[in-house]
């Protein structure tokens, strides 16, 4: 029972990143390959203020949010500057640029080493130390970053980001500041990649640098490109997906090490061959 | 106490010359194909795996091990492109569905050369076989490394030739120009692009056989290689052969001068905000019209 608990937990974790990315990818068309580092930040910054301060997760959380939205309106703003491929690669570069600032940073992160005994969330003096509980927190918040994603998609912002995505040009002739639209499903997506980071801190209690490499990046990306683009409820499929399959491999009994690596040529190929006979994804509403 | 300065140039010039090899390789890539080859990084690993399995393992002599190795490797190159690049081309497919395809390509790979060789580092040189050092104007730099700057001299020169004065070369050139028109004009586009993907893969092969003799092979590196050949060409300005050269040389020299001031392990850092900072400012690279 605790490994399905864990497994869901996982899911949901996943599930916000997928959303989240899938609002900037599917429904904006920008290739982004940097949510790693957004979900980065949240973890780090939850576990630095539980850690060192002793502060409450939600606020934590919070504040991890916050500190989020300052630091990718940094990044998009940079990145609202190009297209495509070139967007591509810019991304690829901050997610390389914040990794990196989190393995030598050692004062703040302590590098390499990682942060340990990293605490749970506490409410009303009850604490989620048990997964059941801590389990219930991240369905409400995949809940709502989810009730989220489907009244941004479906409000006249969301209408905006879908021209902007089939054609930037003419959106423009009608006086639409792409750019700022642009900007701010970035910002707004990168805040909820964070509060997957607050949860995956507090969940495992330990994290470091090696979570929030350019590799869980493609990995996010993986997941909204296999659930389906521009739609929320393939964000969740691919992410079902995505997390049980290494657990399937690792029933047909291969070792921890090779599963670990099974599962990354598995969605490699699975990548190759979605690129090629369906791009959109299982249930996509749009071909990158 | 001598002063320092030398052996940083050194060291920038053998780092320009291994970012500048990838960076042909990919730019030759990069100029017909038009898309981001990722899966070019993973390449680099495959190549020296193979020295690795060939030299190392079965003990072949050292230049048969490392052609064999290289030819691989290339023919590794041209079968990703006949099975995966060449449909989405056919299909008209978005230079992104490329470089999703690409990423695919790459995450395989290297998994693949993790599960066999896992994912250890390992080093190319046979045990006993002391490094031979050389020493230039107060700098040091050992005989692989010397090796490195001469074949990056050489390919360059090589590559140049073969674009300028060869019929492949020509039909590079038209398809790098306008693929339509290659076509009008009767050249066999998909064959010459397959050419070129062994030939670029070729070029990751013997880059990863080069780094591998001078440092080591793991897994994954082809991640970092490629990243700093990407961004050599890119800020060369992307497609010239030139530019490549250029833009590996002025990333070397950031890069070892940057660190005199801070530590080694913001490199990446400093190569992406060099990235960055030519994306924002001059996009087309140095030599970029």
């Amino acid at each position: 029972m605790d490994y399905v608990i864990h497994l869901l937990i996982l899911i949901g974790i996943f599930s916000i990143l997928g959303l989240s990315l899938n609002l900037v990818v599917g429904y904006t068309g920008l290739l982004s390959i940097t949510q790693a580092a957004f979900y980065g930040i949240g973890a780090y910054t939850t576990a630095i203020l539980m850690r060192a301060l002793g502060m409450n997760f939600f606020l934590s959380m919070l504040i991890g949010i916050v500190a989020t939205i300052v630091i990718s309106s940094i990044i998009g703003t940079v990145l609202s500057k190009f297209k495509d491929d070139y967007y591509a690669l810019g991304s690829f570069g901050f997610n390389i640029i914040i990794y990196s600032v989190m393995l030598n940073w050692q004062g703040l992160t302590r590098g390499p080493l990682g942060l340990p005994g990293i605490g749970r969330p506490e409410l009303f003096g009850l604490i989620l130390s048990e997964n059941g509980a801590f389990l219930i927190l991240v369905i409400i918040l995949t809940v709502f970053v989810f009730l989220l994603s489907q009244a941004i998609t479906r409000s006249s912002f969301g209408r905006v980001l879908m021209a902007i995505r089939e054609d930037e040009k003419v959106i423009q002739v009608f006086g639409y500041r792409t750019h700022s639209y642009k900007l701010l499903i970035f910002i707004v997506s990168a805040g909820m990649a964070s509060i997957a980071g607050s949860l995956f801190a507090s969940y495992i209690t330990f994290i470091d640098p090696s979570s929030f490499v350019l590799m869980e990046s493609i990995f996010i990306l993986a997941i909204i490109i296999l659930g389906g683009l521009a739609n929320n409820k393939g964000a969740v499929l691919g992410a079902i997906i995505m997390i049980l399959l290494p657990e399937a491999l690792r029933f047909v009994g291969f070792p921890t090490e090779i599963a670990a690596q099974m599962r990354q040529v598995v969605y490699g190929v699975l990548l190759i061959i979605l690129m090629i006979y369906r791009p959109q994804g299982v249930m996509g509403n749009y071909k990158l | 106490m001598h002063s320092i300065l030398p052996q940083v140039i050194v060291n920038s010039i053998i780092a320009g010359s291994i970012y500048a090899l990838v960076g042909l390789g990919f730019t030759m890539i990069f100029r017909t194909a038009k898309f981001f080859d990722l899966g070019y990084g993973a390449l680099t690993a495959v190549g020296g795996y193979m020295v690795f399995l060939l030299y190392k393992k079965f003990d072949f002599p050292l230049i048969v091990g490392v052609v064999i190795a290289i030819v691989i490797t290339a023919l590794i190159g041209l079968l990703m492109d006949k099975v995966i690049y060449t449909r989405l081309r056919e299909r008209k497919a978005s230079n992104m569905v490329l470089l999703v395809a690409s990423l695919g390509a790459f995450t395989a790979i290297q998994a693949i050369l993790a599960i066999f060789f896992t994912s250890q580092f390992q080093t190319l040189v046979k045990n006993g076989a002391p490094a031979r050092v050389i020493q230039i104007a107060g700098a040091y730099i050992t005989e692989t490394q010397l090796i490195i700057v001469v074949t990056a001299i050489l390919l360059t020169i090589g590559l140049v030739v073969l674009l300028r004065y060869t019929m492949l070369g020509k039909s590079i050139r038209a398809i790098s120009d306008d693929v339509e028109v290659a076509k009008i004009v009767g050249i066999n586009t998909q064959r010459v692009i397959g050419y070129v993907f062994f030939i670029g893969a070729a070029i990751a092969g013997l880059s990863g056989v080069l780094v591998g003799f001078d440092t080591g092979i793991e897994p994954t590196m082809g991640m970092a290689l490629l990243l700093k050949g990407v961004i050599a060409a890119i800020i060369g300005g992307a497609g010239s052969i030139g530019g490549a050269v250029i833009g590996a040389f002025l990333l070397a020299f950031v890069e070892n001068f940057a660190v005199l001031q801070v530590s080694g392990e913001w490199k990446d850092a400093i190569a992406f905000g060099l990235l960055i900072i030519f994306l924002l400012f001059r996009p087309k690279g140095i030599i970029g019209t």
